[in-house]
């Protein structure tokens, strides 16, 4: 067998080695400044990553495959190794613990004691350490789903993740016990490998033998040593679940500094060694065969973190870059989000933005500017909006899904509420409190509770909860991007009400929405045509059509997405002034209007800015460009459009004439007998035209004479008369 | 070697060792003699192929007996017994001591709860995993399909106890296979032995024994809520994961253990720091929940069920036969309403056949409206006993708002036990639910009753259940044909096809003779899982035809749309054919014609 002439000194001197001689990045000893740390009762954990040890120079291959494979022996071998090398402290500290009071004496014991050569004795090396070594895990190594940890892992280092569904307390695990005889006196030490032991009863010191008194012990609770022990169980995360399996649970056992790091409910991923639990007592009995395993955690990550603390894994940042290059990541990004759901291409674009979000500004005056994006999207039941609502909540990497009925009491904002075991009233966060820093969906948004609708002015807007309730007087931050759904007035969109009417919801509050959508369920003949074939195939090939593209994985739509989170783009000065005017247009054109749908407020340039910040992200520009601006400007009117489409047609103009208008006093405001091609898809665009109608329009109105396209390039050149 | 030396049925564990010493003694083909133990880890040595050989080519699947709660009593430890049961819950992997070196031989203890050799203090020992899953009973399995493996089992243990001549040579044979091992390799295993050893070894349990089973009777188990509560759990070993789902109908062939001697110790006396974490299988005591170590296992599906039907299979004439007999049957029961009749075909014969993103394909669920409370016990409860004859798993859901207040229907996993909780909606594929609306009454639901209405409503429209894993939710795929009897449409639970109910006659007592009941569920069994493809010619002529009805009543939509197409196929199917012809066609716009007629 290998392992039988394995040379454990010798693997010690290499961790020695490597303690001693690994230098970081920075080109310090890393380890040696851990282990003055030590001594200085700083810190209590001494943790060898792996990364460390794969990137330390004179590195032994088989040393590494050793400690990862037999990661339990090596801990020990490596504790031995500090204990070698823990250096005198640097500073002075009191001595006032008892540990340390226990540790004086006892070498001045042994001092006394020295040719005792009892090995009971000998004080086992636990006891005088007073931190922990932990290895934790390559992070590079792929992590295991729960089930795919197999006895062939046993005793190796694993990393696995899972979400945690119990907690023991923590209770004091004994490590050493000490005892003192009544008969010699003297101190003997057991030491405790398992979570049961039989305490000794005789003194098995050499003078009690001797002398054949069998001295009685006393188990010295102050003098042994314990450990924090707490168990955790963790479960098997949603999508590592195969089809038509149960997740699968893994015990996890945490000792020391790890304990109390986790909570149930928390998606983490442990680093740990898998061992065989053997059972004992009855249990032996009954299990016949069998043994129990678990995980002895090395290392505990959380998961679902913040955008701003997204760690990009593998080849994350390569498939970043190669997106990041594509020109079309803004069309590519926004039909990968549920990708199942036909069509609905700009409220995807929408929802990408949403995503992705504007920085927020704190002026020096102390004033806040929210950059999230609030969006809220309206229509006939049954047209997928709580499919888009959840897909949403799957992408961003903290979200929280709800009703605006809400499931628990504490609502959507917050609660005071009396806690029934302490009597003691507490503050309990809502769903919009949990959702700090990410995204809150909110299904059902019309048929929220009353107290909530009010609070969430305050929400959308400053971004804080506050509560003045039962003594308690706070403000708690909700730095979060609003997305709701919400069902017409009258469960189907009335066209024949104005929207107003439709929208059940104080205009205070959808004036705090940058994008407001109407989904309608309309049947046209091209749109049945689709379905009827849709269907037919599924009928036919038992299958949906193939979608034309490939989706992005929601993981890399994340990591994109946290990624573009960290730019900062700024607005060019020369930018200002475009968005100057198109602002005082849009209100001119609002004055102008007999009855206009909406109020162009400074908070509508505000959404303005945002959404041409949110672009400039996903592109990783540090400055917002006039395309942005343009799309900005486009979702605006085709957000509008959705809700006002009916006006364009009774307004008597057709798309093609409507298009030839706007470029007819496009030029005309000009006074220039060009418009380049670029230049007037901005400008249609703006009024929510397809580049397919710019077209069909160029080419119906050059047929007229009306003006001359250029061949290559499109550009227009108005035929005057 | 002449025939087998030891007898698969009473003692297969015999077979399993002779075959590993067997394996182990073999010229190593690549690996030193130190490996091959491991070799063997998660593989067969040839012990299965054994099985299967007696089984299947010496046909001695039949004199395997079935495990049943009648016949768990009759049943001796250590004996080869099949087992049909649905997976209601899986556990994890478990790690057993797979061989361990005894002196200079290697022993497997694959296939057993216990050693079959003492097991040295120290030894050389390999880890081996194995496979936990809990089954029980399909919910909801109709009477007539265990009647079947019935009368074979009673045969059997007539047989079994000596009564019949043939029987009593055999269980000669037996012993005598049994004691030829004992003398060849050493105290073979037996049950008296593994006794001896247990009670040497641990002798205060026997005195714990007895008190400790009542206890464990007289505790409400809050896990098993099946009525009969007869459960077994399944080991499985060396099978790849993705051929076991959950609710998947399985057969499994293997050793059945069932011991008291490993009886429970509760966990307070015993090791206080396991209190958090209770092992599952503490509420699963071998004392009450039976082991069986599986060596083969196959997925059944409802047509395994129905005894194979002699005749010639498919002819188109005899399908329409039995197809005109079956609907005058269905329509009698249903008091002369033939256009019923055959919706109800209809929807017996729909099987969920593909599922994409937004819509099923295949599955047809079933609303009969304008029921009353009388005319659904006349009408109802026959319509519910036929559906009982014909089909192998079928179930009644009287829907109250009490019953739904505080019935259990989501599974629920409960993570204080690590048990998955069933509730009533862990139902097999092809399972039929009907469900009573006509019982409810206006009230009001919890929020209990709120989820479980959702639930229904999901399952109709996805055919898919939410497993409640306390942090996250599960959708699992189900197959469940869904009949509602209802006052009005019924709004709760939105069916594909809405038919009001129009009965004139009442004829009691409609009773079809066993030899018509075969044939009948022969072809529903049969014709349910025909294959259906179309040429380009009539998927043009539906697809025209579509849009014209879609751009004539804004109100078709894509659920018409999807409804038409499978009632399409299941017209085809219930005469047997395997595409869409225009006269099938014809009959179900005819049908749909009909139904809109009654509808206004």
């Amino acid at each position: 067998m290998a392992s039988k002439n394995l040379d454990f000194a010798a693997d010690k001197l290499l961790a020695r080695d490597f303690l001693t001689n690994f230098a970081d990045s920075f080109g310090e000893p890393k380890y040696l400044k851990i282990l003055q740390d030590v001594a200085n009762h700083k810190v209590r954990v001494v943790q060898i990553e792996i990364d460390d040890l794969v990137a330390y120079q004179d590195l032994d291959e088989e040393f590494l495959v050793r400690v990862t494979e037999n990661t339990r022996r090596y801990i020990n071998i490596f504790a031995e190794a500090v204990d070698e090398l823990m250096p005198d402290p640097t500073e002075v500290f009191s001595l006032d613990e008892d540990h340390d009071i226990l540790m004086t004496q006892r070498a001045e014991d042994g001092a006394d004691n020295a040719d005792n050569s009892d090995p009971l004795q000998n004080m086992p090396p636990d006891i005088k350490r007073f931190y922990e070594v932990y290895i934790k895990a390559f992070s590079k190594a792929t992590s295991f789903t729960i089930r795919q940890v197999k006895a062939s892992n046993i005793g190796q280092l694993v990393k696995t993740s899972g979400i945690v569904t119990r907690c023991s307390d923590v209770k004091p695990l004994m490590q050493v016990a000490v005892y003192t005889c009544e008969d010699c006196g003297f101190e003997i030490y057991q030491e405790v490998t398992a979570r049961v032991f039989m305490p000794l009863f005789e003194c098995p010191s050499t003078r009690c033998k001797v002398n054949k008194s069998k001295g009685n012990l006393i188990l010295q609770l102050r003098a042994s040593k314990f450990l924090k022990f707490q168990e955790a169980k963790i479960q098997e995360l949603a999508e590592h679940v195969p089809k038509g399996h149960i997740p699968r649970t893994l015990s996890v056992h945490l000792r020391g500094e790890l304990t109390r790091k986790v909570a149930p409910g928390d998606i983490v991923e442990f680093s740990g060694i898998f061992l065989p639990i053997p059972y004992t007592g009855f249990r032996a009995m009954r299990a016949g065969l069998v043994a129990d395993t678990y995980l002895e955690a090395m290392s505990v990550t959380h998961f679902k973190k913040k955008y701003e603390e997204y760690e990009l894994v593998g080849d994350e940042q390569e498939q970043i870059d190669r997106l990041a290059e594509d020109g079309d990541i803004y069309n590519k990004l926004s039909k990968s989000l549920a990708p199942e759901i036909f069509g609905h291409e700009d409220v995807k674009k929408a929802l990408l933005l949403l995503l992705v979000g504007a920085p927020h500004r704190k002026l020096s005056d102390g004033m806040k500017i929210r950059g999230d994006l609030h969006i809220c999207l309206m229509g006939d039941p049954g047209v997928a909006k709580s499919q888009l609502l959840k897909h949403i909540i799957n992408v961003a990497p903290r979200g929280v899904y709800t009703t605006g009925r809400g499931s628990s009491g504490v609502g959507l904002t917050a609660a005071v509420q009396k806690d029934p075991v302490t009597n003691e009233f507490v503050l309990e966060g809502g769903a919009l409190v949990l959702a700090d820093m990410g995204i809150c969906a909110i299904d059902e948004f019309d048929k929220m509770e009353e107290s909530d609708r009010t609070a969430i002015h305050e929400v959308m807007e400053q971004q804080t909860v506050s509560i003045a309730k039962a003594g308690i007087t706070t403000s708690l931050n909700a730095r979060t991007a609003v997305l709701a759904a919400a069902n017409p007035a009258w469960g189907r969109y009335d066209l024949r009400r104005t929207p107003a009417e439709n929208i059940n919801l104080p205009p205070a509050l959808l004036s705090r929405f940058d994008l407001l959508w109407l989904i309608l369920d309309r049947a046209d003949m091209d749109g049945d045509l689709e379905m009827a074939r849709h269907i037919l195939h599924v009928h036919q090939n038992l299958e949906s059509p193939s979608l034309g593209f490939t989706p992005l994985e929601p993981s890399v739509l994340r990591a994109y997405i946290s990624a573009a989170r960290r730019v900062t783009p700024s607005v060019p000065r020369d930018l200002e002034e475009y968005i100057a005017t198109a602002y005082s247009s849009i209100r001119q054109e609002e004055a102008k209007s007999s009855a206009p749908h909406s109020y162009t407020t400074v908070r509508t340039l505000l959404s303005i800015l945002r959404i041409s910040v949110a672009l400039a992200r996903l592109r990783f520009s540090a400055t917002v460009a006039q395309s942005d601006v343009d799309e900005a400007l486009r979702l605006m009117q085709m957000s509008k459009f959705s809700l006002y489409s009916d006006d364009r047609q009774k307004s008597g103009l057709d798309a093609i004439s409507d298009i030839y208008s706007i470029l007819r006093d496009e030029a005309a405001r000009t006074n220039s007998m060009d418009v380049t091609y670029a230049h007037a898809l901005n400008w249609i665009s703006r009024k929510g035209y397809s580049e397919a109608q710019l077209k069909e329009c160029l080419e119906e109105y050059a047929a007229l004479n009306v003006w001359q396209i250029h061949p290559n390039t499109f550009d227009i050149y108005f035929i005057d008369a | 070697m002449v025939g087998p030396m030891y007898d698969f049925l009473q003692n297969p564990l015999g077979a399993v060792h002779l075959s590993f010493e067997k394996a182990m003694e073999a010229p190593p083909p690549l690996t030193s003699a130190a490996d091959r133990p491991a070799a063997f880890n998660g593989k067969d040595w040839g012990a299965v192929d054994l099985f299967n050989k007696f089984l299947f080519e010496e046909d001695g699947l039949a004199k395997v007996p079935i495990l049943e709660p009648s016949s768990i009593h009759l049943l001796k430890p250590n004996t080869l017994v099949r087992f049909r049961g649905m997976v209601q819950d899986m556990f994890g992997n478990e790690l057993y001591v797979g061989t361990f070196k005894d002196g200079s031989t290697w022993r497997t203890n694959k296939f057993a709860d216990v050693a079959s050799f003492p097991m040295p203090s120290t030894c050389e020992t390999q880890l081996w995993e194995r496979r936990l899953v809990h089954c029980i009973p399909v919910p909801g399995q109709n009477s007539w399909t265990l009647l079947e493996s019935n009368t074979n089992q009673n045969y059997r243990t007539i047989r079994d106890d000596g009564t019949t001549q043939h029987g009593d040579k055999r269980q000669r044979d037996g012993d005598f296979d049994n004691m030829d091992l004992n003398v060849s390799n050493h105290a073979r295993e037996s049950p008296s032995y593994n006794k001896k050893q247990k009670e040497d070894e641990y002798p205060c349990q026997s005195s714990h024994l007895s008190e400790d089973t009542m206890s464990q009777v007289s505790e409400p188990s809050s896990v098993v809520d099946d009525k009969t509560s007869f459960s077994c759990l399944v080991k499985v070993y060396d099978m790849p994961e993705s051929n076991l789902k959950l609710n998947d109908v399985f057969e499994f062939i293997g050793i059945y253990t069932f011991d008291p001697q490993l009886a429970v110790h509760k966990d307070a006396n015993d090791d206080p720091m396991y209190d958090l974490m209770e092992d599952v299988l503490d509420h699963l005591p071998p004392s009450k929940v039976p082991r069986l170590h599986c060596l083969i296992c196959r997925k059944l599906g409802a047509q395994d069920f129905i005894p194979k039907f002699p005749g010639v299979e498919s002819l188109p004439s005899m399908v329409r036969g039995i197809r005109e007999s079956l609907l005058g049957h269905l329509t009698q029961v249903l008091g002369n309403d033939g256009l019923a009749a055959q919706c109800v075909l209809l929807h017996l014969l729909s099987k969920l056949r593909a599922r994409s993103d937004w819509l099923t394909v295949g599955n047809l669920s079933l609303n009969l409206t304008s029921f009353t409370r009388e005319s659904a016990s006349i009408f109802g409860d026959q319509l519910i006993k036929t559906i009982q004859s014909l089909l192998p798993f079928s179930q009644a859901l009287p829907l109250t708002v009490e019953y739904l207040n505080t019935g259990t229907l989501q599974p629920r996993k409960n993570n204080q036990t690590g048990r998955l909780v069933s509730g009533a909606l862990q139902l097999a594929q092809g399972t039929h639910l009907t469900m009573d609306e006509t019982y409810l009454q206006a009230g009001e639901l919890n929020s209990n009753g709120v989820e479980n209405v959702r639930l229904l409503k999901h399952l109709m429209d996805w055919q898919k259940v939410e497993y409640d894993f306390e942090y996250y939710k599960l959708e699992m795929a189900a197959d469940i044909q869904m009949l509602i009897l209802s006052e009005g449409k019924s709004n709760i639970l939105p069916a594909d096809l809405v038919l009001p109910f129009r009965p004139t006659t009442v004829t009691c007592n409609v009773t079809a003779s066993a030899e018509q009941l075969k044939a009948w569920r022969w072809y529903l069994a049969t014709l349910r899982s025909l294959p259906y493809s179309n040429g380009p010619e009539i998927l043009e002529t539906v697809q025209d035809e579509m849009v014209v009805a879609m751009k004539e009543d804004q109100t078709v939509g894509s659920t018409d749309l999807n409804r038409w197409l499978t009632m399409a196929q299941l017209v085809s199917a219930s005469f047997g054919e395997n595409s869409l012809s225009l006269e099938r066609w014809q009959l179900v716009k005819e049908l749909e014609r009909l139904r809109k007629e009654r509808l206004k």
